[in-house]
């Protein structure tokens, strides 16, 4: 903390002295990118951190510019100015976020719905400003804006500008290093796995974005007095692209890159767009060699530095969290469910009930429908007919998030882990997933939360250890393993496990096996396991659950199930 | 016939067609390829101006059809090859460079032309009557080119050889290259297929609107929103989905004003983001 606000005073002391250095023009000029880069802050939040594009900024900025304009206007020098200029930094804000809550609500996408719905709302702001002609002044704008009281004249308002946006900077820091940061990245990554954790990453986008409508917000409510005429343009089409274009030259995934990117491109744009005629179109194509080839911009490379040298380990004491696994036995029940694609039947009329703890494992020949059950059970599909329930308690129909807050886990068949995510990250959005309040998110507490299956795990599996290793540069079995503890920390009453040691060693499937049994004994859990493997069937089922063709055909010990006319039927293909 | 409807229904029924033509490179491309151009709009702007060109020219307007094509057609191979062709599994980075290449055409156009509008005489003044009615004759010419063309794409995917090809690729790119078909240029001619669609409607449009660089901003957001509400891979879907954008953008406008109309057409792609997220008829 105290590190934290020792920069950020360095940092504001470095703006205030620029004035003095580079004269008034320049802290005109710098004001006005500076108010750019508030903005610029949020576009980085989103595309950056949690991987969605917003082709629409600009609109935040303008409502908020509005806002504050007419406010400005009106209430000029009276004491509800206190009251209105934060609300016209902090409704932008709010709107972001409900238009979020809309896009996202129900589906995992960050692809070209929201970016072009973003695009769209932006020209339609535009349109309303247009339009509007007795509230914003129509195309010629709002004008006759007086400065903020006490800070008349852009000279004085520099320095307003020039703490805010270090307050700015010094927000989104914290913001992008709590777990809330970890987790938008884990979103960009694999937004999919993040719901079978339990995270509502609908609502956890929409945040995003309304966090970075207050940016853009702040940033408009400071343009007004800045400017002291605010035009629809404000809202629109092409200052929403340059804040796309900025973000994207300075580096979308770091702090400084958004601000770095608008005050250098932007100025340089205002300096030369009439000396050179060609400056637009290499800004064009400027923007697509850095999207394709610099994805960290011009700042990735000195801050990766910057932190090296500088940046300090956070560090705390362990904060070990109580176990809650085998708290209460799941009694899971399927009821007729079917599933149909096309004329394909998945699942046909699928029963089974489970309400003891133990291993029991699915099998049956390819295409029986086992890893359609685990989609059907985690929500990721919805059947067409038939019930699920848990504890007596409907599940299908919900969420996957709502599924895996029910005490549900679930391990993919191919490893579904976040690549670009380190080591330790991935096991912390494991760990985090269902425990963390919307406090926590923001709090650096979570950091250092562990809990006695985080401690046996990095035993029985070493390489989990090494923290800063990213998660791509593990082999297969490894990533199969680290799904597998990530699936485990969430301490889930139910686990699913879709053939967990396909493609191990024979070495590291003995491993597996023990860790399996070892959560079965301790922590009396049911555990539901996919396997193929018949020697390992048998040497660790208590049930065995046989499906062909979308239907459970039988269901028992081992040794029943071995002796099965039916099941021998259907793996050897005679009748006996 | 009450005189009032059918001029009504018509400019409806115009309304439909011509998005239609707007939207046909798009989907061709998002539904074949899943490449969302970001820069299918500036590709009609580039249309049209290439109408305009040839009509500064003096030239008679039927010859903007080859010309726009030929420009189209360069334009698509040089972006397919240097660009597009290393992003097909990478739908993100797609999204972002051809909105950067929306922003470079523009510019390109810009140094050309300037921000001002252009404007182009009427190829075939005059009108020709539709149920007693009169209605301008370029205009029904645009119908039913549109219409046609609609029918003849919907013919040759369903029957030729290279639309099996097509659908193989589609289907899996992998198999289909293991049984010769040339995935790569497949999709290369794909693309410029898309991207000369583009322009044709631009030549189409460029006598009824208004010829400026930043017209293709409006039809990249019609055009996306016909693909959300009629779903990916029909011409059934895109006919249905321009009919409900169509229809209610020109219905909600003359009632309510554009505002209002633009307002409407964006809730209803909300709408059946939520409810019908595949659109009304999506390929299985």
């Amino acid at each position: 903390m105290g590190l934290f606000l020792g920069r950020s005073l360095i940092l504001l002391l470095g703006l205030f002295a620029l004035p003095t250095l580079l004269g008034d023009f320049w802290a005109y000029q710098l004001g006005l990118y500076f108010i750019y880069s508030i903005a610029a802050l949020g576009v980085g939040i989103c595309w950056g951190q949690a991987g969605f594009l917003p082709l629409g900024q600009a609109m935040f900025l303008g409502i908020g510019a509005y806002l504050s304009g007419f406010s400005l206007v009106h209430f000029q020098d009276s004491f509800w100015l206190l009251l209105l200029l934060p609300a016209a930094a902090l409704i932008p804000g709010f709107i972001a976020f409900f238009i979020g809550l809309l896009v996202f609500r129900g589906h995992l996408e960050s692809g070209p719905f929201f970016a072009l719905i973003t695009l769209a709302l932006s020209l339609l702001t535009f349109q309303i400003a247009t339009n509007w002609v007795d509230v914003t002044g129509g195309f010629n704008g709002l004008g006759g804006i007086p400065g903020l009281p006490g800070f008349e004249g852009f000279e004085s308002l520099y320095y307003v500008v020039a703490a805010v946006l270090t307050i700015s900077i010094g927000v989104v820091a914290w913001i992008i290093k709590a777990p809330i940061g970890v987790i938008w990245r884990g979103i960009s990554e694999n937004e999919k796995r993040l719901t079978f954790f339990g995270y509502n990453t609908a609502f956890l986008k929409a945040l995003a974005f309304g966090i970075s409508g207050v940016l853009g917000g702040v940033a408009g409510a400071l343009y007004a007095p800045h400017q002291g005429l605010v035009t629809p343009n404000l809202a629109g089409f092409i200052l929403s692209a340059e804040l796309l274009i900025w973000t994207a030259v300075g580096g979308r995934k770091t702090l400084f890159g958004p601000v770095i990117g608008a005050i250098l491109v932007g100025s340089l744009t205002a300096e030369l767009r009439d000396v050179i005629p060609i400056w637009e179109l290499m800004v064009a194509a400027l923007f697509i060699f850095v999207v394709l080839f610099l994805p960290d911009g011009i700042a990735g490379w000195p801050e990766r530095l910057f932190q090296r040298v500088f940046g300090r380990r956070l560090s705390g004491d362990k904060v070990n969290l109580a176990v809650k696994i085998g708290q209460k036995s799941p009694e899971l029940e399927l009821a007729s469910c079917s599933l149909s694609i096309g004329t394909v039947d998945i699942l046909n009329q699928l029963s089974f009930r489970i309400d003891q703890p133990g291993i029991y494992c699915l099998i049956g020949p390819n295409g029986a429908g086992k890893t359609s059950t685990f989609n059907a059970i985690t929500g990721a599909v919805k059947t067409q007919a038939g019930n699920i329930t848990l504890d007596d308690e409907l599940i299908s129909g919900l969420l996957s998030h709502d599924v895996a807050m029910r005490g549900i886990g679930r391990k993919f068949q191919v490893p579904s882990i976040l690549p670009n995510l380190t080591i330790s990250e991935n096991l912390r959005t494991a760990l985090w997933g269902g425990r963390c309040s919307l406090m926590d998110f923001f709090g650096y507490t979570p950091l250092n939360w562990t809990n006695t299956i985080n401690t046996d795990l990095k035993e029985r599996f070493p390489f989990l250890i090494e923290e800063n290793k990213p998660a791509k540069e593990l082999s297969h079995g490894e990533k199969q393993v680290l799904e597998l503890s990530m699936s485990l920390l969430g301490e889930p009453r139910l686990l699913l496990l879709d053939e967990p040691c396909a493609g191990l060693s024979s070495e590291e499937t003995e491993k597996v096996i023990d860790t399996i049994r070892w959560i079965r004994s301790t922590f009396d859990s049911t555990i539901l396991v996919i396997e193929h493997d018949m020697t390992l069937v048998k040497d660790i089922a208590d049930q065995v659950i046989v499906m062909h063709q979308g239907q459970v055909l039988a269901i028992g010990g081992v040794e029943d199930i071995q002796r099965d006319s039916r099941v021998r039927e259907v793996y050897v293909g005679v009748s006996i | 016939m009450d005189p009032i409807a059918v001029t009504i229904a018509l400019n409806i029924i115009y309304e439909i067609t011509t998005l239609f033509v707007i939207v046909l490179g798009l989907a061709i491309v998002f539904g074949l390829l899943k490449v969302m151009n970001l820069a299918h709009g500036e590709f009609i702007m580039v249309g049209a101006y290439a109408a305009y060109f040839c009509q500064d020219q003096g030239w008679p307007y039927i010859m903007a059809i080859p010309f726009a094509l030929f420009i189209a057609a360069i334009l698509g191979y040089l972006i397919e090859f240097t660009l597009i062709r290393h992003l097909y599994r990478r739908p993100f980075d797609t999204l972002l460079v051809t909105w950067g290449l929306s922003f470079l055409l523009r510019e390109v156009i810009e140094l050309v032309y300037g921000k001002g509008f252009q404007s182009l005489s009427n190829p075939i003044p005059g009108s020709i009557d539709v149920l007693g009615e009169p209605y301008p004759s370029y205009r029904a010419l645009v119908m039913v080119i549109a219409i046609l063309s609609a029918l003849v794409l919907w013919v040759w995917y369903r029957r030729s050889l290279t639309g099996a090809r097509v659908k193989a690729m589609v289907e899996n790119p992998e198999l289909a290259r293991a049984v010769g078909i040339r995935v790569d240029s497949l999709a290369r001619h794909t693309f410029v297929v898309g991207t000369c669609f583009g322009a044709l409607a631009g030549v189409m449009l460029a006598p009824l609107t208004r010829v400026e660089p930043f017209m293709g901003l409006d039809y990249i957001l019609t055009s996306f929103f016909v693909l959300v509400v009629g779903g990916v891979g029909t011409i059934l879907g895109l006919s249905s989905g321009a009919g409900v954008i169509g229809g209610v953008q020109s219905v909600v406008s003359n009632l309510f004003g554009e505002t209002s109309g633009y307002f409407g057409v964006l809730l209803i792609a909300i709408l059946f983001l939520w409810l019908k997220p595949n659109g009304l008829i999506s390929r299985s």
